[in-house]
């Protein structure tokens, strides 16, 4: 199968006054070409850093201190994958949104109070397909002026034709720039020698800067009186902005775009998340809990949204969960975590038929079942405190099969049979 | 539709705010003996103690407090306030005279604040805990620890005594003999905009160069407050789930600081900036007293030394209502940036 | 981070310290880290000493300390020298002594100001606050026509009306200073009254008083005090601008804003030495600055610090 992104041993510490939190304790985890992947574990286990760590938006006082995040996109060498933890912010902003994209647990809070839902989707179109927007603006203008009567406006339409060709000239010579450097940063990816690690750094810092001067450029378009010729692109965007939440099933959606998230209700405010996400296709889309805080008819039409455009639109998921019930039910393999630890992954299959794992046993075994009979079982003691970790395997205090080893070691992660990794003493 | 029924609301519940004004300048003015409170209804210059007397027992000014208030109420809406001994007219007159040089002052330096205050506030918060931050944090103290009369001073010996620059004053003489010449039409009586209608460049830049240093008085005193709050209230949005949407979203630093944190961060600002107008028009006494404008602060600064009461009340009530018209503004602003307010 | 909280909270439990005293030593540990803060303190506790040591550092001569001593009646200003440490004003007064015996005034007006305030705050925001309905309705209409006024141009309107000095400063000052401490007082009690060991207290039969002076007020006073201690400098800063513009003590009054008054015809020099009296200018209004800035260094990181909400950042 092919790979699409894939974190290998991925440090994150959050800095705080209390101490230095260590969240991710050297996380891997492969999602593939069109898979589903779940990733599950009580709330507080690094679940969610380690989905921000791959988006690198982990906020301030959190930082990834150590690993690689390798990315294999179509547009480049797909062969060893692009580690994205050595490239410029520009870079990430450009992957971000339009190759990998993110839905959030609190849709109410996820969105911005102030501004309009039409334009919290349309930023997306702005911000990756700008290019396209602007050719399609161009075209209409064109077909208008042919078609059109009047004379004055016909010359303000001209006007405004031409600003938009500029505009787009200036974007693609933009674009053109930045694909140079890209090239050039990937020929120098595994490089490290002195001479290639300072190009690549000067690299990095002439990408940010060409995307300040876009922005410059860009301030253009709010300047009072000026601002009215981009009237025409916003047109056009809404357009897309409308289509897109029809086919996310928003009721009503002419009108949707005017209204402010309060207006909407949980479940369609959790649907203008997904549309935001999905504006542009990405390649992953990564679900932390989206229907943690929803009423559970809202929940199954949300979880069968996403299986539909994962079926149509989307190629991989990324799912965040800690109901086992709903990994079994969407997802194709599965990461169990714990305390910032990646203690097991297999299919799904696998996982519930043998868990191998002591923390996925017992995870398994406090779930409730329709036929058991018997009392829950609960594992003894609780979550560690991240900023004073457990020694070697962090399960270990909790573990009733624990050894000498595992207080004192990491246990590595090893594949016990085909497709099944764990990381256990018991099973070397 | 929504945002104008609110603005119908808030309108009438400023009528009721603006009859507590009026109540309680009107109790501050019984304090004051009946004797002295009659120069309200004098509208000549000289008077003698009989006529006074006369005078108490004519308006019954040792009338119950209720019957006053009426009567008071009725003379303001007739538009009647009084004769200002300070300003040698009645109050209208007087206020026509003043007002135009506060209102230029005020024009010049309410925009100025709040863009100062708004971007240091923002640059505070972005660059969090570095030296910028500190630079702002401690501009902030001390605009707010410094004496509004005690730095207008400064200014002045140092700008003015040292270097011979930014007079105190409105015009220099030389400006004054056009302003006053019958060529010099006045349209607005604020000068700078009746400089440029009449095309006399030169009135202009004398104008703007007497305007320099009370601007930069206010500027340094008032951006202050909103500096600080622009910081607390830009920090706490820059760290709410939206954020983190847009940056997943593929937004820059510069997009999220602009659009999403700063629209947001903005509404604690325009609440407190009621405060902060009151603020300004108190430092606008002290401000047009030391660099000697003849406003409406120099007038009421005035007018409080020689206890010319018509002119004190009328200003307070003036300036009570001014208050409470830019409260009015501040929450219909609100409403417009923040669409939940609407609701409520 | 949940676990963290969760953890520490478990900490909290295992040291036998009653949590608000622990919560207090944390606070005050890191209010003390605050480079900031120290030198609020360090001005503070300076002018506390010399206030309370003004009859030592600068002896009073007449019947009334607090009117500074003027030798002659030249009307321009002396610079510095072994008699007047720091120079005098027009027609003679001391500077030194007028700085010192006016750190006193300050002291005495700030404090006096801020305690009357937070008295009447506190007792009109309790029976809003507590009892509701009419009361808290009449109060809380009061307190917004005070707020419709700006505040220096009540206080110079208000001071006329009562007539000019010293005392109409400060009984206007106390006048027009307690709406913010009531609304404060009334907003926390809105908060507290419906918590749940409030209700207790009430159910197990607690009379009215005894729930706000022992459950209430403990839970609100924190606030409170650190508004207060930022107003001392307020207070002080607009007696000062009251007398600068006349409307406080006479000339010749150890008061600050009355000596930055007088240094008003003294900003330009003579011709070949424009800066002659640069200290009738700079020392009073320093002194007035620095001691607003004191408490604000103070009141300021006292908020950082002890609101729980700005912590942590």
């Amino acid at each position: 199968m092919q790979k699409l992104i894939e974190a290998r041993d991925v440090y994150t510490n959050f800095f705080t006054f209390e101490g230095v939190v260590k969240a991710l304790n050297g996380v891997s985890i492969i999602v593939n070409q069109g898979e589903t992947y779940g990733l599950v574990g009580e709330s507080g286990c690094g679940k969610s850093v380690t989905v921000r760590s791959i988006m690198r938006i982990v906020q301030s006082p959190g930082r990834i201190v150590g690993g690689k995040i390798l990315l294999f996109l179509s547009r480049e060498d797909k062969g060893q994958g692009i580690d994205i933890l050595k490239r410029s912010e520009a870079y990430m902003e450009s992957i971000r949104g339009n190759d990998i994209s993110m839905i959030f647990q609190e849709a109410s809070t996820s969105l911005n109070p102030v501004l309009s839902i039409g334009y919290q989707v349309a930023e997306s179109f702005l911000l990756h397909r700008l290019d396209e927007m602007l050719k399609e603006t161009i075209d209409t203008l064109k077909a208008e002026i042919e078609s059109g009567k009047l004379f004055i406006t016909g010359w303000w339409k001209k006007f405004q034709g031409l600003l938009f060709k500029a505009e787009l000239k200036g974007l693609e010579r933009y674009t053109d720039m930045v694909a140079g450097i890209d090239r050039r940063l990937y020929e120098l990816e595994d490089s490290t020698d002195k001479i290639s690690i300072d190009e690549r750094n000067h690299l990095n810092r002439k990408r940010d800067r060409l995307k300040k001067t876009v922005f410059v450029v860009q301030c253009v378009r709010h300047l009072p009186f000026i601002k009215h010729y981009g009237k025409k692109l916003h047109k056009t965007i809404r357009i897309h902005v409308i289509d897109l939440l029809k086919e996310l099933g928003v009721p009503n959606p002419q009108n949707v775009p005017d209204m402010y998230p309060h207006e909407l209700s949980g479940g369609m405010q959790q649907r203008i998340v997904i549309a935001i996400a999905l504006a542009c296709h990405p390649k992953l889309l990564i679900a932390d809990e989206p229907t943690s805080n929803l009423d559970v008819t809202i929940q199954a039409q949300i979880i069968d949204l996403i299986k539909n455009l994962k079926s149509t639109s989307i190629a991989s998921v990324l799912f965040i969960t800690h109901d086992l019930g709903l990994v079994a039910e969407m997802c194709d393999r599965v990461t169990v975590m714990y305390a910032g630890d990646a203690c097991e992954t297999a299919a799904v299959k696998d996982l519930f038929k043998e868990p191998l794992h002591p923390y996925t046993k017992g995870l398994l075994r406090s779930v409730p079942k329709l036929k058991a009979q018997k009392e829950l079982e609960s594992i003894p003691g609780t979550v560690p405190n991240l900023i004073h970790p457990p020694s070697g395997c962090r399960f270990h205090p909790r573990c009733p099969h624990a050894k000498d080893i595992c207080s004192e070691d990491k246990p590595p992660l090893t594949e016990h049979s085909e497709g099944h990794f764990i990381a256990c003493y018991l099973y070397t | 539709m929504s945002l104008i029924n609110y603005i119908i609301r808030r309108i009438l519940l400023m009528v009721v705010v603006l009859f507590g004004v009026s109540l309680l300048v009107f109790s501050i003015m019984m304090i004051i003996p009946p004797g002295q409170r009659v120069a309200i209804y004098v509208t000549q210059e000289k008077i003698s103690p009989a006529q006074i007397n006369a005078m108490i027992k004519k308006y019954g000014l040792d009338d119950p407090a209720p019957v006053q208030y009426v009567r008071w109420l009725k003379q303001i809406f007739s538009g009647n306030f009084g004769y200002s001994i300070t300003a040698s007219a009645p109050v209208i007159k007087g206020f026509i005279t003043y007002f135009p040089v506060t209102l230029e002052l005020v024009l010049y330096a309410t925009p100025l604040i709040i863009l100062v205050g708004i971007w240091l506030g923002t640059l505070g918060a972005v660059h969090k805990d570095k030296p910028v931050d500190h630079a702002t944090r401690v501009f902030a103290i001390i605009g707010y620890s410094l004496p509004t009369f005690w730095l207008g001073l400064i200014l002045l010996m140092v700008f003015y005594g040292y270097l011979g620059i930014f007079p105190p004053g409105y015009l220099s003489n030389k400006g004054k003999n056009i302003l006053f010449s019958p060529a010099f039409k006045r349209y607005t009586y604020i000068l700078t905009v009746d400089a440029v209608l009449n095309w006399r460049w030169n009135i202009f830049w004398d104008a703007l160069y007497h305007l320099v240093l009370p601007t930069v008085n206010l500027i340094l005193l008032n951006s202050a407050l909103i500096l600080r709050l622009m910081r607390s209230s830009m920090l706490e949005a820059l760290g709410q789930d939206y954020i983190r949407t847009a940056l997943a979203k593929g937004a820059d630093k510069r997009t999220i600081h602009n659009i999403h944190a700063r629209r947001n961060a903005l509404i604690p600002v325009i609440t407190i900036s009621g405060v902060l107008f009151a603020g300004l028009l108190g430092g606008m006494v002290i401000t047009e007293t030391i660099f000697a404008r003849d406003g409406i602060g120099l007038w009421m600064a005035r007018a409080a030394l020689q206890m010319d009461v018509p002119a004190i009340m009328f200003n307070v009530l003036f300036l009570g209502t001014v208050f409470v018209v830019f409260n009015l503004i501040v929450d219909v602003v609100y409403a417009y940036i923040d669409p939940r307010i609407r609701l409520v | 981070m949940n676990e963290t909280v969760v953890n520490e909270r478990e900490e909290k439990e295992k040291i036998a310290v009653h949590p608000r005293l622990q919560e207090f030593l944390f606070s005050t540990r890191r209010f003390l880290k605050n480079p900031l803060t120290i030198i609020g303190l360090v001005i503070i506790i300076l002018f506390a000493l010399i206030a309370v040591f003004a009859p030592l550092i600068a002896p009073p001569h007449g019947s009334d300390p607090y009117r500074i001593p003027h030798t002659g009646w030249k009307m321009t200003p002396s610079p510095p020298s072994d008699i007047h440490p720091l120079g005098t004003l027009e027609q003679q007064y001391d500077i030194f002594y007028g700085v010192v015996w006016g750190t006193r005034l300050a002291f005495r007006i700030g404090v006096t100001v801020v305690f009357a305030n937070l008295l009447i705050g506190i007792i009109l925001g309790a029976l809003a606050g507590y009892y509701g309905g009419i009361a808290d309705e009449i109060i809380m209409r009061i307190t917004d026509m005070f707020y419709a006024i700006p505040f220096l141009v009540a206080a110079m309107a208000l001071v006329v009306a009562i007539g000019r000095g010293l005392k109409a400063v400060i009984i206007v000052l106390i006048i027009l200073g307690w709406p913010t401490y009531t609304r404060v007082i009334r907003g926390e009690i809105l908060v507290l009254r419906e918590k749940d060991y409030i209700l207790a207290a009430r159910a197990g039969g607690a009379s009215s008083l005894r729930i706000i002076f022992k459950h209430i007020l403990p839970n609100s006073i924190y606030s409170v005090l650190i508004i207060a201690s930022m107003n001392i400098g307020t207070v002080v800063l607009t007696a000062a601008a009251l007398s600068f513009l006349g409307l406080g003590s006479e000339t010749g009054y150890a008061d600050w804003g009355q000596m930055v008054a007088m240094s008003r015809n003294w900003i330009v020099g003579p011709a070949d030495n424009r800066l002659a009296f640069w200290y009738v200018v700079i020392i009073p209004g320093f002194v007035i600055a620095m001691f607003v800035l004191g408490w604000n260094l103070l009141g300021d990181a006292a908020r950082d610090v002890f609101d729980p909400k700005m912590r942590r950042r």
